[in-house]
């Protein structure tokens, strides 16, 4: 009778094994159920479609943030680097000049850099951009568009109710993963 | 009443002083920089450094072909100059399966340059960026073969393309200008080298920005320029290179992206030139040939592309994009002299406007694309009357956008390539937009060069390729 039974020792070998299987089955169900979970209840940000952006001004005016949450911000990749530059001279200026008088930018957030014939680097300054899309409009109208405005996510306060959105009268603005928080032109293509 | 007075104006002279003392402590202008001209540290434009030029230098043969075509688009807006074909064949009312048929392709380096047609060959400015060089090539239009380039070496730099020109062809000579205003003038048939000029060096011109746009034109074998600088025009002997007349420029005009327009007004035919500074009109004839007859400083923008549309009433309708709009002059001739009024100054979303193409006259209306800043019309084609430019007939709606692209008539279809390499033809219509049908030919970027057509083989290219289709029933 006695030769049938295991002995103590083996019996408690199997049942630590088992309860360390267990264990790890247990810990790969959690974390997989906390990933699928996370996935699909992903916090979500505000942010405006560059291609949809009309450029009305709406922006600058409607944020609850003073100054607007909304920047411009520029992709390099799609500059032309011109001397004349849309974005930041007003249309049809005296000349192609840092002169006051011929920037477009209400607040002189762009800095424009001569690097060499014929090229120009031009940077944005977002402490002192408004959002008020002035040099988008620009840009898009004689230039490649690649200023355009984007919502930062380290000013904007992530209303339930964007107070631009609700205005906007292209319905650029939409919901986006926190994740993958900008639509950079570039990055994406229209559509 | 005193008392009052007193109190009170120790009361406002209080606050003022507390004003003071605030703007002193908090000024709320301290952030405030000051934004002067130079800030960017602009350098020396690399175009004045001396790069020696050797215009015509190299030539290639590469075949020949005899061709039974005799049709002839000889330099930018056709023959006539009103981007009209009137002699073409009949052409297709429709297109069904692969038509119309791309008969061949041929890579460029980046530009806009249109092509010239003349008796079954093609001729283009283009720029070879792996060597370097400025190269006029001669193509047999229906087979598309390189039959010969004449080239020089030549410094550019990309800057939203290089070459942009179209040739000006005639019986004998083919003349051309190069993105930094080098002119050459070659023989039709053998490509052979009969003269050149830099305006740069011989009349101080300054090298538009991204290159020189004005389409050369040879009138009774005469190359007609306009080089500003020093002479705001010139005419060159086509046979031997020699100056036949300067127009001086004491105004200080400019080269523009516009072309010269022939124009005749009360039986005196003249030169109409859209500069960077204003607008000449200038004696095409006659013993005050090369005489300024006219100039209007009131036309001013900084980039002007569109050629001046010239009406025999005495009319002038002037365009340009970025923002400038367009203006409408009347030249009123007086006692041998000509006087200029302004009749109408409006912005692009106001009226017909252009920011590169020029407006084409058919059947006594105007039509033409709208630029970027037309607001709900942008990029539409329009039709208005030139009674009044800025009264539109009708507009191809907000479903029928065309770009930049370029517009031609030919066998009473009006064609429209898009930028992306769309071509649509419409029925020129006075009442509405009627479009007969459209196809997506090639995948195109910024496919803005003028059109070509002859023999019913219209040639047009994007910004890196060539295309020659057919057209004809």
């Amino acid at each position: 009778m006695s030769s049938k039974e295991e002995p103590v020792s083996h019996s408690r070998r199997r049942l630590i094994r088992n309860g360390m299987q267990v264990t790890l089955a247990i810990s790969l169900i959690g974390i997989a159920g906390r990933t699928v979970l996370k996935s699909a209840s992903d916090d979500l940000v505000w942010q405006l479609d560059p291609f949809k952006c009309v450029q009305c001004g709406r922006c600058a005016k409607e944020c609850v943030m003073s100054p607007s949450a909304v920047k411009c911000v520029h992709a390099y990749a799609l500059c032309g680097y011109c001397d004349l530059c849309g974005g930041y001279l007003k249309p049809d200026p005296n000349a192609r000049t840092t002169a006051a008088e011929n920037q477009l930018c209400p607040t002189a957030a762009i800095k424009r850099k001569y690097i060499e014939d014929p090229y120009f680097e031009y940077v944005i300054d977002e402490k002192l951009c408004i959002g008020c899309g002035k040099c988008v409009a620009g840009c898009t109208s004689f230039g490649n568009g690649s200023l355009h405005l984007q919502v930062r996510h380290d000013l904007c306060r992530n209303c339930n109710e964007c107070a631009i959105a609700r205005v906007c009268p292209s319905e650029a603005f939409s919901r986006v993963p926190s994740h993958k928080p900008y639509l950079i032109k570039g990055d994406f293509k229209k559509g | 009443m005193g008392k009052l007075y007193k109190y009170g104006l120790w009361i406002v002279t209080g606050l003022i002083l507390v004003l003071f003392v605030w703007w002193q402590i908090k000024d709320p202008t301290r952030q405030f920089s000051v934004s002067n001209p130079g800030d960017d540290h602009r350098g020396i434009d690399s175009s004045s450094v001396n790069e020696v030029i050797n215009i015509g230098e190299k030539f290639q043969l590469y075949g020949t072909s005899a061709s039974v075509y005799k049709g002839v688009w000889s330099r930018f807006r056709g023959i006539d100059f009103d981007n009209i074909a009137k002699s073409s064949p009949p052409l297709l009312l429709k297109w069904s399966g692969d038509q119309p048929k791309i008969m061949w392709s041929a890579d460029l380096g980046e530009g806009h340059a249109g092509a010239a047609i003349y008796e079954g060959k093609v001729f283009l400015m283009d720029y070879d960026e792996v060597n370097r060089e400025d190269a006029l090539r001669c193509f047999s239009l229906v087979e598309g073969k390189e039959l010969w380039r004449r080239s020089y070496v030549v410094s550019l730099k990309r800057n939203h393309g290089m070459s942009r020109t179209v040739p000006a062809v005639n019986a004998d000579f083919v003349l051309t200008i190069g993105p930094r205003c080098q002119v050459m003038c070659v023989k039709r048939e053998t490509g052979d080298l009969v003269w050149t000029m830099d305006m740069v060096r011989q009349y101080q011109t300054e090298v538009p920005l991204w290159f020189t746009g004005q389409c050369p034109m040879i009138d009774n074998n005469k190359a007609i320029l306009a080089p500003g600088g020093s002479s705001v025009m010139i005419a060159v002997d086509c046979h031997t290179g020699k100056i036949l007349w300067e127009t001086p420029n004491p105004g200080g005009l400019k080269m523009s992206h516009s072309s010269i327009m022939p124009w005749t007004l009360n039986g005196k035919k003249m030169y109409v030139y859209s500069a960077v500074g204003g607008v000449v009109g200038i004696s095409a004839e006659g013993e005050d040939e090369g005489k300024l007859l006219w100039v209007s400083k009131k036309w001013n923008h900084s980039v002007v592309a569109p050629a001046p549309v010239c009406f025999p009433d005495g009319k002038i309708l002037l365009t340009a994009g970025y923002g400038a709009g367009s203006m409408v002059l009347k030249v009123v001739p007086a006692n041998g002299t000509y006087r200029v009024d302004v009749l109408k100054e409006y912005l692009p979303k106001d009226g017909m406007a252009s920011e590169q193409q020029t407006p084409l006259v058919w059947n006594g209306l105007l039509y033409g694309i709208q630029p970027k800043d037309a607001g709900p019309l942008r990029n539409q084609l329009i039709c208005v009357n030139p009674e009044d430019v800025t009264k539109i007939v009708w507009a191809s709606g907000k479903e029928n956008r065309f770009g930049l692209g370029p517009y031609m008539i030919a066998d009473n279809k009006m064609y429209v390539l898009s930028d992306d390499g769309t071509l649509t033809m419409i029925q020129p219509d006075g009442k509405k937009y009627i479009q007969m049908v459209q196809k997506k030919l090639f995948n195109g970027q910024d496919a803005w060069a003028p059109l070509a057509i002859a023999d019913g083989f219209m040639v047009m290219r994007d910004s890196k390729t060539m295309y020659c289709i057919n057209l004809s029933k």
